[in-house]
């Protein structure tokens, strides 16, 4: 498929990430007795949950509570790639040594534990996902950094900016657009798609923890009025495991998955070298 | 740049990693506003009592070098104290013992199916044409393949089944998410077959072949240190998921710990597990170093050349 296309879908994919996230209200609805576990056909568009809140509140909510930090993730990994790859073009050496030896500390942590290290030393009034997300993206970084650095190296490093001098072009132009525009962009937007998927699974997976670990277990991803997107998988498991009729949340909650997945994909293969 | 620098650079890492990660979580507490014992149990939910008492009890009233100095050097002889809150009272060494094992478990059956599959899809028994297949399974998040295992369990034996071989199938299926999610199974099948497709197009090899010597005695100790990366990289990953399936499948191995920890402000804990996960991330680091060492050693003996008369 045509690049265009692949963009198409992935500029699509984050619309409607952030048109969801604009229309969430800042409160979930009450509960309604009489509207509980309906299905997709008698409370449109996906149904209601157990206690007769609308699934679609938890789409907004789940996306409003991802979208910013998301979006922050992406662009940390991008600008730490962006000046790995550039720093082994430059020929910097002690910036270049630095960076590995960067690479080499941050990348031997094990993301997940420092993130609940991170989540457990906030202070309660800051446990949001941002925090979180920023942790995440700077453990996340080094594999980003390194294969930026290689795919540099590979284009011939400083060699290759000697040679575009040659022809008399800028330094700017050298770095921003031949460097970074035309040689790093498919990793950097690789890596920073996969790190803004993965923020996404992170937050899902620490509320799904949470939902888990009982009822009055604090997320350290949202506050206790809001519904993240694991809350839908949280209403599912119930659906598997006790056979309560919510396999509309389940649905809605993988869909909302393959989704996060797709636009990454879209993401990636929109950014891919000609 | 030499070819030791990068193994020196991770050694020194692995020496590192253990002092920084108490470090680190210090100069966060005192970095942020307010005082630590308040960050980690404010008096408004714990109570000014135990905000004191927790402030005695990990010795956080003796300034930030005070605390690092004290904690380090009963971590080095093992004494982490007691459990504040998860088990009060219980010595949190006692506790990462016991859970040790359950996931040292579920990382030796993740370890073998990846490593197993590598091996098969090296020696092509896995055909080349199945790649889209595990590339496809390994979308599926952790979470999301951990809670239809927990599911799966659930149904079929209850949801209180944690012993006997309802225990042992928790385990087995633990393993399996952590070697199949997040894209870990394709990733190893194909980064092992391209490192070893890559070596054997060297011209080496073709001469080795040619000598009557087999493919594998050769390119094997070049393709040692990427091997080991990328084996690092995948037991690291594996540690950092464990923390999911051990709580979605209810195991009791540290991840577990760490996530109790944390969900109940028991410091002492958290920082004893994350001071552990730092020395298994050093050992591995020390691994890799050791066998670029190694290979670098073995691959630049000067072969034997007989003298010409």
């Amino acid at each position: 498929m045509k690049r265009a296309v692949w963009a198409g879908l992935a500029g699509l994919m984050l619309f409607t990430l952030l048109l969801l996230a604009a229309t969430a209200p800042d409160r979930l609805p009450g509960m309604d007795a009489g509207a509980r576990a309906l299905g997709p056909g008698d409370f449109p568009p996906f149904g209601t949950d157990r206690d007769g809140r609308s699934l679609l509140v938890y789409a907004q909510q789940g996306a409003a509570i991802v979208a910013l930090p998301t979006l922050l993730s992406g662009v940390i990994v991008a600008f730490l790639a962006t000046i790995a790859g550039l720093a082994r073009c430059a020929a910097i050496g002690w910036l270049d040594s630095g960076l590995q030896a960067f690479q080499e500390l941050v990348g031997a942590l094990p993301r997940l534990v420092v993130v609940l290290v991170v989540a457990m030393l906030l202070p309660y009034d800051w446990r949001t996902l941002m925090p979180i997300a920023f942790t995440w993206a700077i453990l996340a970084a080094p594999a980003a950094m390194d294969e930026a650095a290689a795919t540099a190296g590979r284009l011939g490093g400083a060699r290759f900016v000697e040679a575009l001098r040659a022809h008399g072009f800028t330094a700017g132009r050298i770095y921003l657009y031949h460097v970074t525009l035309l040689n790093l962009r498919p990793v950097i937007a690789r890596q920073a798609a996969e790190v803004m998927m993965q923020v996404i699974f992170l937050e899902i997976a620490l509320s799904y923890l949470a939902d888990a670990s009982g009822g009055d277990a604090a997320s350290f991803t949202h506050s206790a009025d809001t519904k993240s997107w694991a809350s839908l998988l949280y209403e599912g498991y119930t659906w598997l495991a006790a056979g309560l009729p919510l396999a509309h949340a389940m649905a809605l909650g993988l869909g909302l998955v393959g989704c996060t997945v797709l636009g990454t994909q879209a993401f990636r293969l929109a950014a891919r070298a000609r | 740049m030499p070819w030791w620098t990068r193994p020196l650079v991770r050694l020194a890492a692995a020496l590192a990693l253990p002092l920084l990660i108490p470090a680190l979580i210090t100069l966060i507490l005192w970095a942020l506003p307010g005082s630590p014992a308040e960050i980690i149990c404010p008096p408004e939910r714990c109570g000014a009592e135990a905000t004191a008492e927790l402030e005695r009890h990990f010795h956080l009233d003796a300034g930030p070098l005070g605390f690092y100095t004290h904690w380090l050097g009963n971590a080095v002889q093992f004494d982490f104290g007691t459990s504040w809150r998860v088990m009060a009272g219980v010595r949190i060494s006692e506790m990462l013992a016991g859970a040790l094992p359950a996931t040292t478990k579920l990382i030796l059956i993740a370890m073998t199916l990846v490593l197993g599959a590598s091996a098969l899809a090296t020696a092509q028994i896995i055909p080349k044409r199945l790649d889209p297949v595990w590339q496809a399974i390994g979308l599926l998040p952790t979470v999301i393949l951990a809670l239809l295992c927990a599911a799966y369990v659930t149904i079929t034996y209850g949801a209180v089944s944690y012993d006997g071989w309802p225990g042992t199938l928790r385990l087995l299926m633990g393993g399996l998410v952590l070697g199949v999610a997040d894209g870990t199974l394709g990733q190893a099948i194909q980064g092992t077959r391209s490192i070893f497709e890559e070596e054997v197009k060297q011209r080496y090899v073709g001469i080795a072949v040619l000598r009557g010597e087999s493919v594998l005695s050769n390119t094997l100790p070049n393709v040692m240190p990427a091997l080991a990366g990328q084996l690092r990289g995948r037991v690291l990953a594996m540690l950092s998921g464990s923390v999911v399936v051990e709580v979605v499948l209810g195991v009791e191995g540290l991840g577990q710990l760490v996530w109790d920890g944390t969900l109940k402000q028991d410091f002492g804990l958290v920082l004893a597990a994350a001071w552990a996960y730092a020395l298994l991330s050093s050992a591995l680091l020390a691994m890799q170093a050791l066998v670029e060492i190694g290979t670098a050693w073995y691959v630049r003996r000067s072969p034997v050349v007989p003298e010409v008369a």
